[in-house]
C-alpha cells in the first residue's frame, strides 16, 4: 500500500465530513443532552421537551438516566430488547449455517433456489416486509389459514407479539447472513476437505476441526451485523410487535413523539448504542484475527 | 440418498419458501382480493378497485415521483463523494486510515431514531427541516456505508500488479483507472449502487420527520397507510413499491450471491 498522506486525506474527506457533521455531531449533542445539556445545537429541543433533568450544580447530571432505569416499562422492554435480539441472532446464524453448507456441498437447482430465495428480503423495503409479515401471521393470515387446511387447528396468531417480532428480524436478516456465511464456507480449500475424509474424519469431525475454525470469523461478522440490526430496528417491531412491552425502537417514539420527553428517548438511544458497541467488539475483534492470519498467509 | 433424507429436504426447502416467500405471496393475493372469509384459501370473488383507489389518488402517485427522484439522486451524490474515498481506503496509506474505516461503521451503530431526533435540533438551525435537501441529506447518511465499503473491497481485489503492468505499458494514472481498474471493480460498485439505491428508496422514519407534510415518499406514505385505510390498499402500494426492488434483484441476484457483498463487510 502506498503512503499517500495528503491524496488520502482528501480523497476520504468529503463522506467523513457529511458522516461528521449529520451523524458525529448529533450523536455528541444527543449523548450530551442526556445528561443534562440543553445548550448549543440542544437548545432548540431543550426549549420545547416536558420533564427534563437539568443539572442543579455542576455541568452534567445522571438524573435522566435515573428515570428511565426506575421505569417498569423501560426495564420490560430493555430485557425483550436483549432476549429478542440474542434468540433472533441465533436463529438466523444457524439458517443462515444451513443454507450455505446446503448450497456448498450439494450444488443443483434446489440449493441455487433457496440460496436466491434467502436474499430476497434484502431487496424488500423494511416497511412492506414488515406489512407482509403483519398479514401473513395474523388471525386470517397465511399461517393460519394453511395450518387449518392441513388439520392444524391451534395455529398460532403471532402478529402484535414478540415471537412475531422475532421471526420477522430471522426474515430480515437472513439474506446478509447467508451470503457472509457462504462466502465464508466458499473460502474453504476443497482440497482441505478431501484430505481430512483421507485421513478418515467423519462427517462431525471435517465439519469441527477444518470447516468450522475456517469460518469463524465471516459467522461473527454475520451475527454482530444481526444483533445490531436488530438492536437498533424501529419499522419491523413498529409494525408488527406488541402495544405494550416491545422492544425499545417504538418505546422511543413513543418517548418522543407521544409524551414530548426527547430526552428519556435520547436516554434509550444511548443504551440501545451501548449494547450495539459491546456487539461490535466481538466484529472487530474478528475483523482484526482474519486481517492478521491473511498476513501470515502472505 | 435415502428416502427419509430426501423426505426431510423437501419438506425444510418448502418450510423455507414458505416463511420467506409466504408473506409477500399472501400481500401479492391481497391486493386482488375481493371477498374473503377467513379460512378459505383464496379470495371468493377477484377485483381490481384497490388499485383505481390508489391510482385516482394524487398524493399516491406524488410520493411515487418522489421517491423516484430522490432515490436516484441520493445515489448519484453518493456515488460522487463516496468512491473516490473508497479508492482511497484501498490503495493509499494515510494517518487515521483504520480510525475512519471503523468510524464510518460505528456512527452506523447508533440507532436510528435517537439520530433523527438529535438531527432535527441541527435541521432547525440550519432551515432543512421540511425541505427538499433536508430529505436528501437524511437518505443520503445511510448510504454512506454501503457506498464506501463495498466498492473498497472490490479495488482493493484487483492486484496491483495489473494496474502496473498497464503503467509500464505506457498508459497514464487516468487512463489506468478509468479503463483497467474500473472495470475491475465495476461489479462490487454495481451491487454497492443498487443497496444505496434501495437504502435510499427504502428511507422512511428520518424522511418522515424531515419532510413532512410537503415531502412524502412511498415508504412514508406506507406508513400512514397501515391501520387508516383498507388491507387492500396497503397490499396494493405494497406491490407498486416493491416493483423497482424486484427488478433490482434479478438482475443483480448473481453478483450479490457471487460474493460482492460479503467481501465488503470484511475490513482490511
Amino acid at each position: 500500500m502506498r503512503r499517500r498522506p495528503v491524496t488520502g486525506l482528501l480523497a476520504i474527506a468529503p463522506p467523513v465530513i457529511v458522516i461528521a457533521l449529520f451523524v458525529g455531531l448529533p450523536m455528541v449533542s444527543a449523548m450530551l443532552y442526556t445528561l443534562g445539556d440543553t445548550g448549543g445545537l440542544n437548545s432548540t429541543i431543550g426549549s420545547i421537551a416536558q420533564h427534563q433533568h437539568t443539572p442543579e450544580r455542576g455541568w452534567l447530571t445522571l438524573d435522566a438516566y435515573r428515570e428511565v432505569f426506575a421505569d417498569e416499562s423501560f426495564r420490560a422492554s430493555l430485557v425483550a430488547t436483549i432476549v429478542v435480539t440474542l434468540v433472533a441472532t441465533v436463529l438466523v446464524t444457524i439458517l443462515g449455517w444451513g443454507i450455505a453448507l446446503y448450497g456448498r456441498f450439494h450444488d443443483g437447482p434446489l440449493s441455487r433456489l433457496l440460496t436466491g430465495v434467502s436474499i430476497v428480503p434484502m431487496f424488500i423495503p423494511a416497511v412492506i416486509g414488515a406489512y407482509s409479515m403483519l398479514t401473513f401471521y395474523a388471525p386470517n393470515g397465511m399461517l393460519r389459514t394453511i395450518g387449518l387446511a392441513l388439520g392444524w387447528d391451534s395455529a398460532p396468531t403471532l402478529s402484535y407479539t414478540l415471537t412475531g417480532v422475532t421471526l420477522g428480524s430471522v426474515w430480515s436478516n437472513l439474506p446478509l447472513t447467508v451470503l457472509l456465511i457462504s462466502s465464508g464456507l466458499g473460502g474453504v480449500p476443497q482440497t482441505l476437505i478431501d484430505a481430512s475424509r483421507d485421513a478418515g474424519a467423519g462427517p462431525v469431525r471435517r465439519f469441527r476441526k477444518v470447516i468450522l475454525p475456517l469460518t469463524t470469523v465471516p459467522t461473527i461478522i454475520a451475527a454482530t451485523f444481526s444483533a445490531i440490526g436488530i438492536l437498533g430496528s424501529f419499522t419491523l417491531p413498529y409494525v408488527l410487535g406488541p402495544t405494550a412491552r416491545n422492544i425499545l425502537g417504538p418505546l422511543m417514539d413513543d418517548t418522543y413523539s407521544a409524551f414530548n420527553m426527547p430526552q428519556q428517548a435520547q436516554v434509550m438511544a444511548v443504551v440501545v448504542f451501548g449494547l450495539a458497541l459491546v456487539a461490535s467488539i466481538a466484529y472487530v475483534w474478528a475483523n482484526y484475527r482474519s486481517a492478521r492470519r491473511s498476513e501470515v498467509l502472505r | 440418498m435415502s428416502l427419509v433424507w430426501k423426505t426431510t429436504r423437501t419438506l425444510a426447502a418448502l418450510l423455507l419458501l414458505f416463511f420467506v416467500v409466504g408473506p409477500l405471496l399472501w400481500l401479492g393475493v391481497l391486493a386482488f382480493a375481493g371477498d374473503w372469509r377467513s379460512p378459505d384459501l383464496l379470495p371468493s370473488t377477484w377485483t381490481l378497485q384497490w388499485w383505481d383507489t390508489v391510482f385516482s389518488d394524487s398524493r399516491f402517485l406524488d410520493s411515487v415521483v418522489l421517491s423516484f427522484t430522490t432515490a436516484p439522486l441520493v445515489t448519484f451524490i453518493s456515488m460522487a463523494i463516496c468512491l473516490p474515498a473508497a479508492y482511497a481506503f484501498a490503495r493509499f496509506d494515510f494517518p487515521g486510515r483504520q480510525f475512519f474505516l471503523i468510524g464510518i461503521f460505528a456512527t452506523n451503530a447508533f440507532p436510528r431514531f435517537g439520530l433523527f431526533i438529535a438531527m432535527a435540533s441541527l435541521f432547525y438551525t440550519l432551515d432543512l427541516m421540511n425541505s427538499f435537501a433536508g430529505v436528501i441529506i437524511v437518505q443520503l447518511v445511510g448510504t454512506i456505508v454501503f457506498m464506501t465499503w463495498i466498492p473498497a473491497a472490490a479495488f482493493a481485489a484487483i492486484p496491483r500488479s495489473v494496474e502496473e503492468a498497464a503503467r509500464d505499458a505506457g498508459a497514464g494514472a487516468l487512463r489506468v483507472f478509468f479503463r483497467i481498474t474500473l472495470p475491475m471493480a465495476a461489479p462490487g460498485i454495481i451491487v454497492a449502487v443498487i443497496l444505496s439505491f434501495l437504502a435510499a428508496f427504502d428511507e422512511a422514519q428520518g424522511t418522515f420527520l424531515v419532510g413532512n407534510p410537503d415531502y412524502v415518499t412511498m415508504p412514508t406514505q406506507m406508513y400512514q397507510l397501515i391501520g387508516h385505510y383498507p388491507r387492500q390498499v396497503s397490499a396494493v402500494f405494497s406491490v407498486l413499491l416493491s416493483i423497482p426492488s424486484v427488478v433490482l434483484l434479478l438482475l443483480v441476484r448473481k453478483r450479490v450471491t457471487g460474493g460482492a457483498v460479503a467481501e465488503g463487510f470484511q475490513l482490511r
